[in-house]
């Protein structure tokens, strides 16, 4: 049982983390919190059933297809959701928007692709009982997008220029970098973030459309829990959430759990609203 | 030229008296419109789809034979998702609006026990396959029919097999968090135990929930021999087979007749993962051991198969049940002469030793579910062969 | 010269009559729309079948939880999104006292009170986290709540009945046919729609809008925002659980899967298309909304994503929503070329200060640091009443710093502040309101979606009286305030002159006219101090002269004034004292005519 709880719950932590991310990523050039990380999730595991199963691609080709899908997403979020309302000076507005988009997404997917969810398919085929492809393949994909941004951000003039864009917007403009074009990458980043959390838990989760708005709220909670902007932050906090939640199921149960869990979220949120690690970004 | 006023009120006095006599003859001929509420998107949406194509064969074919004493049968479909609030709005739309003269359906028992009462106030004739029993109710709801086997006769058969065939004495009980899986699992597990047997887990899982890794462990760690389940979610099923599987756990399944849907097959890792797993089924729709249906159920999948209607993926008594439900509306109109709901509930209540596709029904005043329980059988649940099965073993 | 007064009084004139034109003419047009809508709700029995009238029905029952939440979404701008919550609270606590689960069955007339109370006391539960979390947080945590209280009904089935549900209420005579409870229903929501004009219409409607869009000015002009939301959450809360008992009698039969997010969207999304501020937008939405699924029947599947597109539409195209097609008063142009003439005769009537007032407002060595760096270092400042004090210095040096010091928000590390006799209790800002301190901002800090007159208004938030209840049954002492609060307002306006522009949006003004707007706001409560943050900044050379006079007219009232400004002629042509900053520090403190000569002032700010 306890291995069971450990594998499922660092998995599940791993692809929350995952979206974790992705919400900050948009937030950090935009300072707007979007609805719609939890869909690219969502729509990481069914591009990928739907690539790989459906259309019979190769397990690469499949992968990457669905990375392309969801950068295209992140584009279309950017510029239709977001570009818009920054200019005006109603902050609230960006709820609305990226929520709209995020529910269309939501709702063409069920209609679509159906309301059950749909198998995915076995990527690797290596590993039995808790060692298990679907515990360990969000786990490592999760240490390599670390990894991967770290990289960008420390290494690469790209990564370095996001970095400048989300700590002080003004001096980066005043410096010359092109604010728009590094915030429409940096989403089409996060949206790349969430696909490879949709993909690699795809197993896990399955293809199904209500995995959207799962996604959406346990992926924000490691960004309340390791504040806004902090993606160590988030990575913590999502392995705390996954451990908690899946030991909460196996012990107790379904309905329990999630009532366990969202108690558990909205406390801390009021006791810390800037995350228990604080938030990377001034106030 | 000017018109007199005495003259304008003789045209429109003549008018009006010859626009009567084209509306008695208007009223022989109207179409006879049936009301079908169904869950054809949302989660509980497999056996709607089965109904839905017994539903169009059977007004099809009565259509294509003339009608009922020359009038044809109109199917009027509202689509609610499962969502209690839709299914309210378009029962009123098809009493008020639409006007209906009788209706089929709602296929889930949430939306059922919001819209009985008020079928009921307005007196609208309805057959509804919802198990739910506490649906049926001659002296509240004298107008309501139910064509299918409560789900009290559905919890006998599996009872007497797991207790008097299988002869197993520890039971599990899982079912789903609908209003149909809560109310399914507790009665069955007080049968159970007024039985004498024991049951060592009792559980309602969200249909949706993705790894049931957790709720198998419990139930295995329990010490259950046999797994009974209550839903209709066949990606609910298909997981819990494949985590069986996976736990190289050797227990049946033995209960709703989802646990067969052709939907499932593409859903399971392995073939061989739906074996020892036995749904309720009916004599009418299962093949013996030298693989022959009942001979008038072969000639109903024969012009089925001949209508181009899919089976292979859905279940037959679906299918049969819904063509049955509309011959049933069709043979009351017929049979009374007219469209007047007091004489469709009239022919309902009068009949006897009925048969249809699907079984064989009786009803009278006090008696509105009509199926009867001998027709209830086991079925082995991976042996469908066009929607049909095999008899589970021991039978 | 005389000839242009004349003709800019005439102008005005005219500009003031055609304003009052707007405005009556628009109240005949409301008034004529409200009988339409009236008389077709009441005749809609007699021209439909009972289909038409359920779906009326249920947009009845919906606009009781909507006009709640409209204070909530629109008015107050907390996105709270999950509130079907509270929705499925009152269904099932009037269907599980009804049916009589946990005690004797108990009429519908008294388990709906029970269920509003219920509702009242979650609706501040949900809503409490607004005060302390940003926009998205709080969002997230009211889907949080109403994930919860569908689990939780779900779960708790010896009461709630769990997956398979309880009968609802069942309405007695002569409300249990449809007509009956139709015209119940119609009926209710006229009451709430009452209810919730009355709230709009009065300072606590205002005051909401002022939190919501000028929160920094609304603190100033002392409204707090937790004793503000508070109630209206109760409210709220109470009239959605109301709505679900209404719901649950409507469905004749309560179960879990009732309550989905789509119903959540549908009350949020009336709101937002409705637009914001506004009591007869969202009901239009609420109407839209619920006969859309009706109408669009082959999209049934289809109709949440026709929600949220129709969300997102409003969003990027008509932010206002259906209100700014409501918006009469609005409609016609502006005089292009305006210039604002202050008149200064009525000022001292209206800014009454008695000769033996002497506070003064002393600063003695503030020190205030962010971090390392010291914003203000060692700064003491005496402004005695009926003087203007000057405050000048380059930028950075710490002056807006010193008027949010003043203000209350920030405490300053070391130093004290004190007004009269009273120390200034550090980092309260609303409580300065009440100590007779008002202030101007850098950047005007006003309510764009509201008139100029209810701009102003809000700065007499203190001295509304009338309770939230006397508001929300429209009592008489909260019409007379109001009206005394709005007759005072308008006096200031012509005082500033604005008068002929107090009906017209705010958003529609040019940025010299909201200079002098915060100004006749802060005059609201006849400050006995009053600071003005760089009023001077991009007015023209004549509007210059001309807020000149006007900050004297003020001072000469008794009104101790501190003025922090740029334009040093504006500084050393009106003040009595001038204090120079620089880099946190006092630079030189004197006359003007010491200030001028002074050589680091000079050197440091001034230039040769």
């Amino acid at each position: 049982m306890f291995a069971s709880i450990l594998a499922a719950g660092l998995a599940a932590g791993a692809i929350y983390a995952l979206v974790g991310i992705t919400y900050n990523t948009m937030y950090s050039t935009s300072r707007v919190m979007s609805f719609t990380a939890g869909q690219l999730g969502m729509l990481g595991g069914v591009f990928g059933s739907y690539f790989i199963l459906k259309l019979g691609l190769p397990i690469i080709v499949g992968f990457l297809a669905t990375l392309v899908c969801c950068a295209i997403l992140g584009y279309i979020t950017e510029l239709v959701a977001v570009r818009p309302v920054l200019k005006s000076l109603e902050q609230h507005l960006y709820v609305l928007s990226t929520l709209a988009l995020a529910l269309m997404i939501q709702q063409v997917t069920a209609i679509e692709w159906g309301t059950e969810p749909r198998p995915f398919p076995k990527l690797v085929g290596w590993g039995e009982g808790v060692w298990d492809e679907k515990f360990w393949i969000p786990v490592v994909a999760c240490a390599l997008t670390i990894i991967g941004l770290e990289f960008l951000y420390r290494r690469t003039l790209v990564g370095r220029a996001f970095v400048a864009v989300a700590e002080d917007n003004f001096a980066a403009q005043a410096l010359g970098l092109p604010e728009r074009n590094l915030r429409v990458a940096s989403y089409m980043l996060a949206a790349v973030v969430g696909g490879i959390a949709g993909f690699s838990g795809g197993e896990l989760l399955l293809a199904f459309f209500a995995n959207g708005a799962l996604l959406n709220f346990y992926g924000f909670v490691p960004v309340a829990l390791g504040g806004l902007g902090n993606n160590r932050g988030a990575v913590i906090g999502g392995l705390i959430l996954g451990l908690f939640q899946q030991a909460a199921n196996f012990l107790v149960g379904g309905i329990f759990a999630s009532v366990a869990v969202f108690t558990l979220f909205i406390v801390v949120l009021l006791a810390a609203p800037q995350g228990l690690f604080g938030s990377a970004v001034a106030r | 030229m000017s018109i007199s006023r005495r003259d304008f009120v003789a045209s429109v006095g003549a008018m009006g008296l010859a626009s009567s006599f084209p509306r008695i003859a208007l009223a022989q001929t109207e179409n006879i419109k049936i009301g079908w509420l169904v869950a054809m998107t949302g989660p509980s949406s497999a056996p709607a789809a089965g109904f839905d194509r017994g539903v169009h064969f059977a007004a099809n074919a009565i259509n294509a034979a003339g009608g009922v004493g020359g009038r044809k049968i109109e199917i009027i479909t509202r689509d609610t998702q499962g969502d209690p609030t839709k299914a309210v709005n378009a029962t009123q739309e098809l009493i008020s609006q639409a006007r209906v003269h009788a209706i089929w359906g709602p296929t889930n028992s949430g939306e059922s026990l919001a819209v009985t009462p008020i079928m009921a106030k307005a007196k609208m004739p309805n057959i509804h396959p919802c198990v739910i029993d506490t649906l049926i109710d001659t002296k509240k709801y004298p107008n309501a029919f139910r064509i299918t086997p409560s789900n009290t006769q559905w919890d006998d058969a599996v009872r007497h097999y797991c207790l008097n065939i299988l002869k197993l004495k520890k039971i599990a009980v899982i079912g789903d968090t609908t209003g149909y899986g809560v109310s399914a699992v507790n009665a069955s597990v007080a049968a159970f135990k007024k039985e004498g047997a024991e049951v060592t887990y009792q559980a309602n899982i969200d249909s949706t929930q993705s790894d049931l890794t957790p709720d198998m462990l419990r139930a295995k760690n329990s010490g259950a021999e046999v797994i009974v389940v209550w839903s209709v979610s066949t990606g609910m099923y298909s997981r819990m087979f494949n985590t069986r599987a996976k736990m190289n756990w050797d227990v049946s399944f033995v209960g709703h007749p989802s646990v067969s849907s052709g939907e499932i097959a593409p859903l399971l890792d392995k073939p061989d993962n739906w074996a020892k797993v036995y749904a309720v089924g009916y004599k009418s729709c299962s093949y013996d051991a030298a693989g022959n249906l009942p001979p008038a159920t072969q000639k109903f999948v024969a012009d089925l198969l001949k209508a181009k209607v899919k089976l292979d993926d859905t279940l037959l008594w679906w299918v049969a049940c819904g063509a049955d439900a509309i011959d049933l509306i069709a043979k009351a109109v017929g049979a009374s002469g007219s469209t007047k709901p007091e004489g469709i509930v009239a022919y309902w209540n009068s009949i006897k030793g009925y048969s249809g596709h699907f079984g064989t029904y009786n009803y009278s005043l006090d008696q509105h579910n009509g199926y009867s329980t001998s027709e209830i059988v086991m079925s082995e649940a991976r042996s469908a062969k066009n929607g049909t099965f095999a008899l589970a073993p021991g039978y | 010269m005389s000839t242009q007064t004349t003709a800019n009084s005439a102008e005005v004139a005219t500009s003031a009559q055609v304003s009052i034109l707007a405005k009556q003419q628009s109240v005949r047009t409301q008034v004529f729309w409200l009988l339409a809508a009236t008389v077709l709700a009441v005749g809609l029995p007699f021209v439909s079948n009972d289909y038409w009238v359920s779906i009326g029905t249920r947009a009845a029952i919906y606009w009781v939880l909507i006009s709640g939440l409209n204070l909530v979404v629109g008015f107050a701008g907390q996105l709270a999104i999950g509130y079907v919550a509270l929705l499925t609270i009152g269904a099932y606590t009037t269907s599980v006292l009804t049916a009589g689960k946990i005690s004797d069955p108990i009429s519908v007339w008294l388990a709906l009170p029970v269920a509003s109370v219920m509702g009242a006391i979650f609706g501040v539960i949900v809503g409490l986290p607004a005060l302390r979390l940003r926009t998205f947080y709080f969002a997230m945590t009211t889907l949080g709540f109403a994930t919860i209280v569908t689990q939780i009904a779900l779960a708790w089935q010896s009461v709630t009945g769990g997956g398979i549900g309880i009968p609802g209420p069942e309405m007695p005579a002569p409300f249990d046919d449809n007509l009956g409870f139709y015209y119940l229903c119609l009926g209710l929501a006229a009451v709430c729609t009452w209810l919730t004009a009355n709230i709009a219409r009065s300072r606590f409607g205002s005051g909401l809008i002022a939190v919501r869009d000028a929160e920094v000015a609304a603190e100033a002009c002392g409204i707090s925002k937790s004793h503000l939301l508070i109630p209206v959450f109760i409210l709220a809360g109470a009239l959605a659980a109301f709505s679900g008992g209404l719901f649950a009698g409507l469905q004749t039969y309560v179960t879990p899967d009732a309550f989905t997010f789509e119903l959540s969207l549908l009350f949020f999304i009336s709101i937002l298309i409705g637009g914001r501020g506004s009591i007869y937008g969202p009901m239009i939405g609420t109407i839209i909304l619920v006969i859309l699924p009706e109408i669009a029947a082959p999209l049934a599947a289809w109709s949440t994503f026709l929600y949220a597109f129709l969300l997102l539409v409003i969003v990027l195209a008509m932010p206002g929503g259906i209100a700014v097609l409501l918006d009469f008063n609005n409609r016609r142009p502006l005089a292009k070329h305006r210039t604002v003439a202050p008149e200064t005769g009525m000022l001292a009537a209206l800014n009454p200060h008695s000769i033996s007032n002497n506070n003064s407002l002393s600063l003695k060595d503030i020190v205030l640091t962010f971090g390392s760096v010291r914003a203000i270092d060692g700064v003491t400042l005496d402004v005695k009443p009926g003087k203007i004090h000057g405050l000048i210095g380059p930028n950075g040096s710490g002056k807006t710093t010193t008027l949010n010091v003043i203000s209350g928000y920030y405490s300053p590390n070391q130093g004290t502040m004190t007004f009269g006799q009273a120390t200034l209790p550090p980092g309260l800002p609303h409580l300065r309101a009440s100590r007779g301190i008002a202030r101007t901002f850098q950047t005007p800090r006003i309510v764009g979606e509201i008139s100029v007159l209810e701009n102003v208004m809000i700065g007499g938030a203190t001295k509304g009286k009338a309770s939230f209840l006397e508001a929300l049954l429209a009592m008489p002492k909260e019409k007379v305030e109001r009206k005394a609060l709005k007759d005072r307002a308008l006096a200031l306006l012509a005082v500033v002159g604005l008068g002929s522009l107090a009906h017209i949006r705010t958003d529609r003004l040019q940025h010299s006219e909201l200079r002098f707007i915060e100004i006749a706001r802060a005059l609201m409560i006849a400050p006995d101090f009053l600071m003005l943050d760089e009023p001077a900044a991009g007015l023209s050379g004549d509007e210059i002269n001309k807020l000149g006079a006007l900050i004297q007219a003020i001072s000469a009232c008794g009104t101790g004034v501190l003025l922090v400004e740029h334009h040093v002629d504006l500084i050393f042509a009106i003040c009595d004292d001038v204090t120079v900053l620089n880099l946190g520090k006092i630079l030189a403190a004197g006359t003007p005519d010491e200030i001028r000569a002074h050589k680091e002032v000079v050197n440091a700010y001034l230039g040769g």
